[in-house]
């Protein structure tokens, strides 16, 4: 008889709390090039770059110092996670996981680490029809009429060494950003709102293809640490866990193990899986 | 002695477990059914022995494997900040 059979602090990439200070009220944390305090409902933003800033108050989003001068870049940076912050305060919560939409109108959130293949799964999956919510990030909502899925904004980028899995990259090769580590290229898709979720599935690349159920609890701790500002004391924490329970509870969760061959047949995946 | 869970501890139940966080130390757990009854038995501030003899109530376990399972878990949640003994 055991009974913690996993502990792992290791914190999410994305809006990972850094360190809580004094009697916890307040958190500082760092979101890519953004790092943050949080202390009740009010947190300050400050660009790692530029050091310009914007804070959170009363609700809403208000330029400090160096925000005019900034970088357009810089400031749509700091926007974007003071609108994650903003949207938290409304219990719409921002995920890290693609978000990509079926023909039959249902959301299927694909969650994993940074390089584990959401994003190259989402491309195969529109290129056969599917519309995409968002590469990176989709914001949960649990509504009257159930759990949805927001779109993200953010353009479709794959690496341009799929290439030889998706022919058409190779017009995109002028347009490769050699900067990034990927050497990912934007690519066309037909991009959605919202969309009521269907299913949650945990991606791992592998030297096998298989798709099996996930546990709830498993499914859980997968969506904890990807999920955006948790744990911090905003006073939104417990009811950010709630919604989050509440997703692992209303839909299957599974875990799709992926070779490259997947690319041609993950709909086919997905969908026996769904009956 | 009895033992409770902390303020700074958020946790969610589910059919197969439960998933612990700690705002403090920012560390997040899961614990399986088991566990998962254990920690609903904090709730009530417990002694150790009042544990066991639940668990032994409700699960097919005997007394000395139930006793090392629940003084294991409640030693990984005091080290973990979640739970504090107390002497009341």
């Amino acid at each position: 008889m055991s009974a913690m059979e996993f502990a792992d602090g290791g914190a999410p990439h994305v809006g990972a709390p850094v360190r809580a200070s004094g009697d916890c009220r307040e958190t500082h944390w760092r979101c890519g090039l953004v790092e943050g305090t949080t202390a009740g409902a009010a947190s300050r933003l400050v660009d790692a770059e530029y050091r310009a800033e914007l804070r959170l108050a009363g609700g809403r989003l208000m330029r400090g110092p160096g925000y005019a001068g900034a970088p357009r870049l810089t400031r749509q940076r700091l926007a974007r996670v003071g609108a994650m912050l903003k949207l938290r305060q409304h219990a719409r919560y921002h995920l890290h996981a693609a978000g990509v939409v079926a023909p039959d109108g249902a959301a299927w959130l694909l969650m994993g680490e940074t390089g584990s293949g959401k994003s190259t799964l989402a491309y195969a999956l529109a290129r056969g029809g599917w519309r995409v919510l968002g590469e990176d990030g989709v914001v949960l909502e649990h509504t009257a009429s159930g759990m949805i899925a927001h779109g993200w904004r953010d353009p479709l980028r794959v690496s341009i060494e799929l290439a030889a899995w998706f022919p058409e990259l190779r017009r995109h090769d002028h347009l490769v950003d050699w900067q990034d580590a990927r050497h990912r290229v934007d690519v066309d898709a037909t991009f959605v709102k919202r969309a009521a979720i269907a299913g949650l599935i945990a991606v791992e690349r592998s030297s096998h293809d298989s798709m099996s159920p996930l546990s709830s609890t498993r499914a859980l701790t997968m969506l904890v640490r990807q999920a955006t500002f948790l744990m911090l004391t905003d006073h939104h924490a417990a009811a950010h866990l709630e919604t989050l329970r509440e997703l692992v509870e209303a839909v299957p969760c599974f875990t799709l193990r992926h070779t490259p061959a997947q690319l041609a047949c993950v709909h086919s995946t997905i969908m026996a899986a769904a009956r | 002695m009895r033992y409770r869970i902390v303020s700074d501890a958020l946790s969610a139940s589910l059919s197969d477990g439960a998933v612990l966080l700690n705002l403090y130390t920012k560390r997040y757990f899961s614990l399986n059914e088991t566990g998962s009854r254990i920690w609903s038995l904090l709730q009530l501030q417990p002694t150790e022995e009042e544990i066991v003899q639940a668990l032994v109530r409700e699960y097919d376990v005997e007394v000395p494997e139930a006793t090392r399972a629940v003084h294991q878990l409640l030693d990984d949640l005091v080290a973990e900040r979640l739970v504090e003994a107390t002497s009341a």
